[in-house]
């Protein structure tokens, strides 16, 4: 491919462009790299928008495959380069490029690492809530690209929710600004939302204009101790019956407690069958109201122990040991594929007792944890021994839960995207039409198809 | 253990690509390049030089080179996937020992092994710049070395003996910083510590280490150890945060248990102690003086050997009246000096460096505290006129008016 590369780095320069082996190696695969992985033939990091351009332009010409990425984070296989091709990494374009305090917005460049940007408007008593909990390095436009969500999904929604606007570079080169800086925005199809969550499949999105929140005066965090799954659950739809929308609802399981004790401090006792941890935000009136509505809600349904956390340290290690459950838990087994499912609130019990049900019927263990408080329980399929007939048994307990989730109304993902992962249960959800639409609209936006190819849903060939 | 790559596979297993390294590690912050951070470099090494996938190349090395040894990857990884120790143990099975330059080598072999003789750094300075290894970061060597105004012996303390300590001195304080050493002395006497200085050590040995010349490592740990083990000590004090971490940590990746020296290996890894740390766990004697100043404290990379030590000046700084600590942003990112890594890789290391100086620079404080003489060096050469480094022991025997 050297011609390629040649013509690469006269596009964008040569500080611009890898291809040895060894950096083609490292861009094989996103966090799930026990799932798939690609070969591509060039890296190309951008500097700026125009980078971008010209290389899409080039691909588009030559009709090379192109997968945008960001940190490599991702959970669904959105990153990995399955048809080879280019690896746009867009994290050198990183620079925050206004906090707008008069109209509350900023924008910002697709590259600024999350918790970065929460650093930034936090200094300014803004807030923006969508935290997946990668945030230390997952990228803004990742989280566009995937509709990312994050504990504070319960009471604040997600990344599509904060989005006004977007600049994508499409697939034949040209660079659109969609939406505006402005609260309402009603002018024609919502690009915006289309490209939110299209996982670069319709082009590559290189800055964000995003809706901020003045930051919350005060925040509390409670944690429950909890003698079974089903009280956690029973309390999760009894504390949002209640009325009570807190900023972040996560059940953890207590087996999880030992490998996260490593951040909490000090450490927990592990005890009962699960833990909710829990923040109420607002002004402190609210907060005391709330405090003391959920230690009645749970004196009342008899959990084990409720604990307000008083000591912000203390509290901020709970939500630190949080953010690692995920590779905690991939560090304790041989594998885990974590399903996003996602089921309304009041379903919970209902399609945690089928869980169980579907793990006994497998002889797989099925693991939950997450975001109770918006009925995102992450169904964790524990593949305890890595052979074929584990393996086997696996794939059939993840289509089981998967249709569960659905039967109890719900969906198959709920902030990772699909990608790879969940391509092949797609249809089950929204049905042939729907999946046709996708089709025709892909073909409409990248009729060359090379936007991220075989992702998403299931073709018999190529994409498109 | 570090020359056996393939002990680690068992651990490389553990990754799950999760990312998360790329929040800490200074040299993908700086690059941007994903091939760059622990989660792709662990790959490469298993690739290249275990499953031998991949044929070792230009860069190959340059991606086994381009690592400070931090270990911020191992510190932040959920999985404790200890990537700087699979470096170096990638390092030792390429180079053997000789990545760097003979003429370097033995510069480096003086300076080492040597240290306690009198007029062998001078000569080693000369050595230095004609190798041409010795930029304006490292600076002027001062009149006398630790060695030359403390001789080796004991020291007893002021007032009543509340324990007997031996006092490892590290190559970075004995001939850069003897101002750090002469404090330590200082306040130790001052609180009641008897002090041995032993005679004849030598360098802790983590130059070689991290060439991965770990014959060279452990032939320093072997004569260190012999001097050090068996003597009864209270404590073995350190004021090198990086001397620490090779006597506690290191110390038992190179010597297994078959080993003869394992049972003095061990004695002293479990005893090795940062001064601050023991000074802050043993108490103060006597409460130091008012001292109306502003301080920022950079946490070394290597101060996460004992749970205890990364808090450790921020505890003991906090009981003397008047001084108020500020914290940086990120106090324990990552200086860029990496020991002597900042020769080799300048624009780097300054492109790592320009953050933390931005972050000193935004506390308003005119002083900062660090453990390690390499960060001193490396933030002192890029600071302004009139902010300074040094160890907090030091602001502590400003305190204590013994200065």
């Amino acid at each position: 491919m050297k011609g390629l590369i040649r013509d690469l780095e006269q596009l964008v320069g040569r500080d611009s462009v890898q291809a040895d082996p060894e950096d083609l190696l490292a861009y094989q695969a996103d966090a799930t790299g026990y799932f798939a992985k690609g070969e591509p033939v060039a890296i190309v990091l951008p500097a700026d928008v125009g980078a971008v351009s010209k290389t899409v332009a080039y691909a588009s010409e030559h009709r090379i495959p192109i997968t945008p990425r960001g940190a490599g984070s991702g959970l669904s296989g959105g990153a990995t380069p399955i048809k080879g091709g280019i690896v746009l990494d867009l994290k050198r374009m990183n620079r925050i490029l206004e906090i707008n305090h008069g109209n509350l917005t900023a924008q910002a460049e697709c590259g600024v690492v999350l918790a970065d940007f929460h650093r930034a408007v936090e200094k300014e008593g803004l807030f923006y809530p969508p935290d997946p909990q990668s945030m230390t390095v997952c990228t803004l436009g990742g989280n566009v690209a995937t509709r990312a969500g994050g504990p504070h999904g319960v009471k604040y929604g997600t990344t599509g929710n904060y989005v006004l606007g977007l600049e994508v570079v499409l697939p034949d080169g040209a660079i659109i600004q969609t939406g505006s800086s402005c609260v309402k925005h009603s002018v024609g199809y919502d690009l915006t939302h289309l490209m939110t969550g299209s996982e670069g499949t319709l082009g590559v999105i290189t800055k964000v204009t995003i809706r901020l929140l003045p930051k919350p005066e005060v925040d509390r965090t409670i944690i429950i101790v909890c003698e079974s799954i089903k009280q956690a659950v029973e309390t999760v739809s009894e504390i949002i019956a209640q009325k009570i929308v807190p900023a972040k609802l996560e059940y953890v399981p207590s087996g999880a407690i030992g490998g996260m004790n490593r951040y909490i401090t000090p450490p927990l006792e592990v005890e009962g069958g699960a833990y909710l941890f829990v923040m109420i935000d607002g002004s402190p009136s609210q907060i005391e109201e709330e405090s003391e509505k959920i230690k009645r809600l749970c004196q009342n349904s008899g959990v084990l122990s409720v604990k307000v956390i008083e000591e912000a340290g203390e509290a901020a290690s709970y939500w630190k040991a949080r953010t690692a459950a995920y590779p905690l838990l991939l560090a304790m087994v041989k594998k885990v594929i974590i399903e996003d499912v996602a089921v309304p609130r009041d379903q919970i019990a209902s399609f945690a007792e089928s869980l169980e049900k579907i793990a006994a019927e497998t002889g797989i263990p099925i693991g939950m944890s997450g975001h109770a408080g918006d009925g995102n329980v992450h169904p964790s399929v524990i593949v305890y021994d890595l052979t074929d007939e584990v393996e086997e048994k696996a794939q059939k307990a993840i289509k089981l839960l998967i249709q569960s989730g659905l039967d109890h109304g719900g969906c198959i993902s709920g902030e990772h995207g699909i990608g790879l992962h969940k391509s092949a249960f797609i249809e089950m959800e929204l049905g042939a039409r729907q999946i046709q639409l996708f089709r025709d609209i892909k073909k409409a936006i990248d009729p060359k198809g090379i936007m991220n190819p075989g992702k998403i849903w299931m073709d018999e060939g190529e994409a498109c | 253990m570090l020359n056996d790559l393939s002990s680690y596979l068992e651990l490389m297993d553990k990754c799950s690509s999760c990312a998360f390294c790329e929040a800490t590690c200074p040299v993908f912050q700086a690059d941007l390049l994903e091939t760059h951070v622990a989660r792709s470099r662990m790959l490469i090494i298993r690739e290249v030089f275990i499953e031998k996938s991949l044929p070792v190349s230009k860069r190959t090395l340059e991606i086994i080179d381009r690592c400070l040894l931090c270990s911020q990857c191992k510190q932040t990884c959920p999985a404790g996937v200890p990537v700087n120790e699979i470096v170096i143990a990638a390092r030792y099975q390429q180079y053997k020992g000789k990545r760097m330059s003979l003429p370097r080598r033995m510069v480096l072999k003086q300076i080492m092994e040597n240290r306690g003789v009198s007029g062998v750094m001078k000569k080693a300075e000369v050595l230095a710049r004609a190798a041409g290894i010795s930029p304006k970061e490292i600076p002027k060597l001062p009149k006398q070395s630790f060695n030359e105004l403390y001789p080796a012996g004991i020291y007893p303390p002021l007032g009543k003996t509340r324990a007997r300590v031996l006092y490892y001195v590290g190559c970075g304080t004995n001939t850069l910083y003897p101002d750090t050493g002469d404090a330590v002395m200082k306040v130790l006497a001052h609180n009641g510590i008897e002090v041995t200085i032993p005679e004849g050590l030598v360098c802790c040995g983590i130059p070689s280490l991290v060439e991965g010349d770990i014959v060279t490592a452990r032939r320093m740990m072997e004569t260190n150890l012999s001097i050090l083990a068996g003597s009864g000590a209270d404590a073995i004090l350190t004021d090198c945060t990086s001397c620490g971490l090779t006597f506690s940590e290191k110390l038992m990746q190179i010597i297994p248990e078959e080993d003869p020296l394992y049972e003095k290996a061990i004695e002293v890894s479990s005893n090795i102690t940062e001064v601050t740390d023991y000074l802050q766990k043993i108490g103060l004697t006597f409460p130091p003086q008012k001292l109306e100043v502003q301080v920022t404290y950079h946490v070394p990379c290597h101060g996460n050997w004992r749970s205890t030590l990364n808090d450790a000046p921020r505890e003991l700084l906090s009981g003397i009246e008047g001084t108020e600590m500020v914290e940086m942003e990120k106090p324990g990112a990552c200086c860029g000096a990496g020991g002597a890594f900042f020769v080799d890789f300048k624009e780097l290391s300054q492109k790592i460096r320009d953050p933390k100086l931005q972050d000193i620079k935004q506390t308003g404080a005119e002083l900062v505290v660090t453990q390690c003489p390499s960060c001193r060096s490396y933030l002192s050469a890029g600071l302004e006129e009139g902010q300074r480094v040094m160890h907090p022991i030091t602001l502590l025997s400003m305190a204590y008016g013994l200065e």
